[in-house]
């Protein structure tokens, strides 16, 4: 019950905002209403969760096509519950954005945000490959429109490498998921065994390859994180991204034990390869989105190589990354979108000498700064920290990759924040261009207060994510 | 005594969160208060604690405390948790005691400072950093706190943040602890990868019973010292701690002298089972202290910025350290561990009072006749410059002088050469030191030194922020702590007197027995020839400036020293030019003409194969709807195959 309404609400909440004549202020009000509903149901969601239990939880499920073995099936794993809360929170994070931003066409766009965390809600929770399938082009759709008619100067370019990137990906992934299903005589991920099938795997794997992204799937991660609006940004970077984890942990690694041993060191490399190639280009980007978005790039690929390490640490981090990363990268995106807001700009060039007299201004940015290059002892270093100590296993030189990446993150994160606060006042900078604003803090620093939070017990996720795939069997591989 | 342990370890957290959330409701003045007695209340937990402590039998010193699980995933679990013992207690000491010597200083220092509150803040949440690093139960803790004082000395060097040198300082000093981090980091994922824990007890067990192939041993052992020698500034990566001198003057005392740099130090001696397992490592860190000892004293002789030369002079010092835990002498490199924090402390606080005096200006050779100016200043400064050349009794000559009496008692090759380093070390600082001294405090008041000397307000002054000038040669707030720092300074080396009197190392022992221990007669011998040559180095430097002469006469040897053996140069060339490279290379000539360009053009393509140009929803619904009718002709194809 609690699933379907975490996943119906916003789904409805568009439809009426769609449907009902309603004002901007209005509209923007009932959008950010139900947005926080979605909070207050996924907190008791998580408050009545038995995180003792590997069972799936707050299940609901209905006939559908029985003929062909697809039911309408969701509920909650640890691992996943705590993909939905990021959702949930930064879904609200973002629509409270757009209402504070005020943005034109208010009904069409506040409709099409309520629909992306509905879908995206019922990505995390699907137990059935084509509800999965279903979800996961729900998302899309609405993302394309956000970009294309709210997004920057390049949209149009934006929006259609994105959309031929999606779709290559997506078609790949129905093919598989229509081979896997009808040989397995059932869509259902729970009831499904396992498949040797390398064909049906390659679908899956270049579909959530594009999706994170990994090298060399990456093409659209350049102009989609800049075009795109930053609080629709935020959104791609912090959950649309974790589409990717979901289908990694939940579809390929149980299902496809063989291929994926066979093909781990393929992936491993390509992480690694990714995780230096992003955070190198991260160093060189001359704006804020375009540092965040080579960063999040590099992030993901050390997410992946904690899921391919084959063990339980390197997953359990990667689950802690994916909420930290997300969190983050979201609030980075935000930041980003208030200081284009006062000064028209997130150049690094037109920028500087922001906290001179802009202490809450400082404070955040430095704070989210620091979240972001994973300081010792943030929810951010403790996965990165469980991640490189998992794939330690599968050979020392991925850990040693992820170590100069550490370097090389403390290196672009340090730029950003020089260039946005330290030295003279940049040209885009006026003197009354304004410290953070009590509704700016609103949105920013509960995520800020989420993740030092975590960082004071990152064991909340990485220890509470029972129902993950268990990895014995693959454990010996060198 | 856990709870004052835990208080003193909390009470500096508290103090950072409250100024931050408290924002600009708080007065500066408070802001200061705050900080300095949440430090003070830190120092007070720590002496319940330690009186406790040291009440107890030897083999009972050590108390681990564990609040709850802070990292758990797969098997692996890492719990939040303190540990107390004689090594963490005497940290404990040192960093609140002297540390809240120093921000009780600061509010003299920075009175009139623009962002005095973040500055405050920042103190405080160092203190607590260092206190993690110190208490830390377990080896990921100690990393945690090794990062967050990394963060702090990043804020504080960068706190002037509208100068680019700050910044760039403050920057450098990040990466270069960063480098060690990621050096630790994987000494630990191989430690993790070997015994599954990186709790204290397995990983000293597992090196202790050779549980860990000498292999393993030796590259977890690289990997704590590249951290070690990154973080107290030894050679290579010590080319961040004379930039750090960016910071306010306050601030080096603190950190980049007293505390953080030390903590490598502190890292061996904790360490030590696994160092000892990995004998050949051990032996490089001493071979490393040893060098840094004379490479930095070399550089001290010829620097013109009072607070650079007190900076070669630090990591000059910190080399005796390294030199001592190198070779298992473990009480005496904690010993001079504590009697360093006390006279390098005092000799920054002085310096600061004279900076602060002089509104800004650190070039000595702008200085000189203080003497008579501030009589004060320079009678507890002459007190730090001694103890610092090892002059009996003050403390430096007690501490340094066992370092180099167990260099002559381990022997052999390596033993004799680290003697000679040692010795011609004692050298150079007399030298340095009081090439220094006299530069500033003898001959004739300088012109600015006169401009001064009324105490009236300068140009210079209102820009650089000491808006208020005291009456005398600062505000009681200064003078009072750099007076407590010089007592202690001159008796606090009282506390190991060889073969008559040595509670220190007996302390110290009961957690790291020593290597290897000198004889009363080696003491003698060493003794008197480290005070014979720091009295050569002393006369030395007292006859050029007499003769108005420098000590390094121009010449190649002495550009070699200017440029600071030109490890800057070399670096910018081997990796800062190199990186940059690359980055640029993949941005330019991979990332936009082959993954966004040709995607652009299938971009504008398919735009214009869709017939929608200038109308994008019309357009995206073409393309939309191509894609589709796409899909399901694969969907048929993929059908018809599975059939």
């Amino acid at each position: 019950m609690l699933t379907n309404l975490l996943i119906f609400l916003p789904l409805i909440g568009a439809l009426v905002v769609w449907a009902a004549p309603l004002s901007r202020g209005e509209t923007a009000a009932l959008a950010v209403l139900v947005a926080l509903s979605e909070v207050a149901i996924w907190v008791v969601a998580l408050v009545g969760f038995d995180f003792g239990s590997a069972s799936l939880q707050d299940s609901a499920q209905r006939e559908w096509f029985g003929d062909l073995g697809v039911t309408y099936h969701v509920g909650f794993y640890g691992f996943s519950l705590w993909l939905a809360g990021l959702t949930v929170v930064l879904g609200a994070a973002a629509i409270g954005f757009g209402a504070w931003v005020g943005r034109d066409r208010a009904r069409a766009y506040f409709g099409l945000m309520l629909f992306l965390i509905g879908a995206v809600v019922g990505v995390f929770a699907s137990q059935d490959l084509l509800v999965f399938y279903v979800f996961f082009e729900a998302m899309l759709i609405p993302i394309y429109v956000l970009v294309g008619v709210w997004g920057g100067p390049n949209r149009i370019t934006a929006t259609v490498t994105f959309v031929i990137y999606t779709m290559v990906g997506s078609l790949l992934m129905l093919a598989s998921i229509v081979v896997f299903g009808l040989s397995q005589g059932t869509f259902s991920l729970i009831d499904s065994g396992t498949s040797g099938n390398e064909w049906v795997f390659l679908g899956f794997m270049i579909a959530f390859a594009v999706k994170a992204p990994l090298l060399p799937f990456h093409g659209w991660l350049r102009t989609a994180y800049t075009e795109a609006p930053p609080e629709v940004a935020a959104l791609l970077s912090g959950v649309v991204s974790k589409a990717a984890v979901f289908g990694l942990v939940w579809i390929v690694l149980p299902h496809f034990p063989g291929p994926v041993d066979s093909w781990r060191t393929v992936v491993l490399v390509l992480a690694a390869a990714g995780l230096v190639y992003g955070s190198l280009l991260a160093f060189r980007q001359p704006d804020i989105r375009g540092v965040v978005a080579y960063s999040s790039m590099g992030q993901m690929s050390l997410i992946v190589l904690g899921i391919f390490a084959a063990n339980d640490l390197g997953l359990d981090g990667a689950i802690l990354h994916s909420v930290s990363h997300g969190l983050v990268s979201a609030a980075m995106f935000l930041l980003a979108g208030m200081l284009i807001h006062r000064t028209g700009t997130d150049r690094f060039a037109d920028l500087g000498g922001l906290a001179k007299g802009r202490p809450a201004l400082a404070t955040v940015v430095m704070v989210v700064g620091m979240l972001t290059l994973a300081v010792p002892g943030s929810a951010n270093f403790a996965g990165e920290f469980a991640i490189l100590a998992g794939v330690f296993t599968q050979g020392w030189g991925y850990a040693a990759v992820g170590a100069v990446a550490i370097v090389l993150a403390a290196m672009y994160t340090l730029r950003l924040i020089s260039a946005v606060l330290h030295r003279a006042r940049g040209e885009a900078v006026r003197e009354e261009s304004r410290d953070l604003r009590l509704l700016e803090l609103a949105l920013v620093v509960p995520l800020v207060a989420i993740l030092l939070a975590l960082s004071v017990w990152p064991t909340a996720i990485s220890g509470h994510s029972p129902g993950l795939p268990t990895q014995g069997s693959s454990e010996a591989t060198p | 005594m856990i709870a004052g342990a835990w208080l003193c370890l909390l009470a500096p957290l508290a103090g950072a969160l409250l100024i931050t959330l408290a924002g600009t409701h708080l007065s500066r003045a408070a802001a200061g208060w705050i900080s300095t007695l949440s430090v003070f209340v830190g120092f007070a937990g720590a002496l319940v604690a330690f009186l406790q402590v040291a009440g107890e039998s030897a083999d009972e010193r050590s108390h681990t405390s564990t609040a709850y699980t802070w990292l758990a995933a797969g098997k692996f679990q890492v719990a939040m948790q303190i540990l107390v013992d004689p090594v963490s207690l005497t940290m404990m000491l040192i960093i609140t005691g002297v540390g809240g010597l120093i921000v009780w200083y600061s509010m003299g220092y920075m009175k009139g400072e623009d962002e005095e509150r973040r500055y405050f803040a920042y103190m405080a949440l160092f203190v607590f950093s260092m206190l993690m690093l110190v208490m830390g139960g377990n080896l990921l803790l100690l990393l945690v706190g090794w990062g967050l004082v990394g963060l702090a000395s990043y804020l504080l060097i960068g706190f002037y943040h509208d100068r680019p040198e700050a910044i760039a300082a403050a920057k450098k000093a990040f990466l270069m602890n960063a480098i060690g981090d990621a050096a630790m980091a994987l000494g630990f994922f191989l430690l993790i990868a070997k015994t599954g824990s990186l709790d204290f007890s397995t990983a000293f067990d597992a090196a202790s019973s050779g549980q860990l192939s000498p292999n393993t041993a030796n590259l977890v052992a690289l990997g704590l010292l590249g951290g070690a020698v990154a973080k107290s500034a030894q050679l290579p990566l010590h080319t961040w701690l004379p930039d750090a001198m960016e910071g306010p003057t306050p601030v080096s005392a603190l950190i980049h002298a007293a505390t953080m740099v030390t903590a490598g130090v502190y890292l061996i001696v904790r360490t030590h089972a696994i160092f000892e397992a990995a004998p050949n490592v051990q032996h490089l860190s001493a071979i490393i202290g040893g060098v840094t000892i004379v490479v930095a004293g070399l550089i001290a002789l010829v620097q013109w910025d009072i607070k650079r030369v007190i900076a070669y002079s630090t990591m000059s010092q910190i080399g005796y350290m390294f030199l001592a835990a190198g070779i298992g002498a473990y009480g005496y490199a904690m010993f001079h561990l504590l009697t360093h924090a006390f006279f390098k402390a005092l000799l920054f606080l002085a310096a600061g009072v004279i900076i602060h005096h002089l509104a800004g200006e650190q070039d000595v050779r702008k200085m000189g006749g203080l003497r008579k100016v501030m009589p004060y200043t320079h009678a507890v400064f002459l007190v730090g410059a001694l103890a610092l050349a090892g002059i009996p009794p003050l403390s430096g000559f007690w501490s340094k002088d066992g370092i180099i009496a167990s260099a002559l008692a381990e022997g052999g090759v390596l033993g004799y050469t680290l003697l000679v380093l040692g010795l011609l070390g004692g050298f150079l600082t007399g030298a340095y030191t009081f090439r220094l001294y006299y530069l500033v405090f003898h001959g004739e008041p300088s012109e600015l030194v006169l401009e001064h000397a009324g105490g009236h307000m300068h140009e210079a002054e209102r820009a650089h922020g000491h808006g208020e000038h005291a009456h005398g040669e600062g505000p009681l707030s200064m003078l009072a702590p750099v007076g407590v720092l010089a007592v202690l300074a001159a008796i606090g080396g009282l506390i190991v007197i060889p073969g008559l009197w040595e509670p220190f190392l007996t302390w110290i022992d009961g957690v790291a027995e020593p290597l290897v221990t000198a004889s009363v007669t080696q003491d003698y011998a060493t003794s008197a020839a480290a005070v014979a040559l720091a009295g050569i180095g002393i006369w030395l430097a007292r006859w050029a400036f007499v003769a108005g002469r420098e000590l390094v006469p121009a010449s190649a040897l002495r550009t070699v020293f200017e440029h600071k053996f030109y490890f800057d140069e070399i670096y910018d060339a081997l990796f800062s030019r190199p990186a940059q490279l690359v980055a640029n290379r993949l941005r330019d000539d991979v990332e936009v003409p082959v993954v966004q360009r040709s995607l652009g053009e299938i971009g504008t393509g398919v735009k214009e194969a869709a017939g929608g140009t200038a109308r994008l929803q019309s357009g995206l619904l073409r393309s939309y709807a191509l894609v589709i009718a796409g899909s399901v002709f694969v969907l048929m194809v993929v059908f018809v195959a599975v059939r």
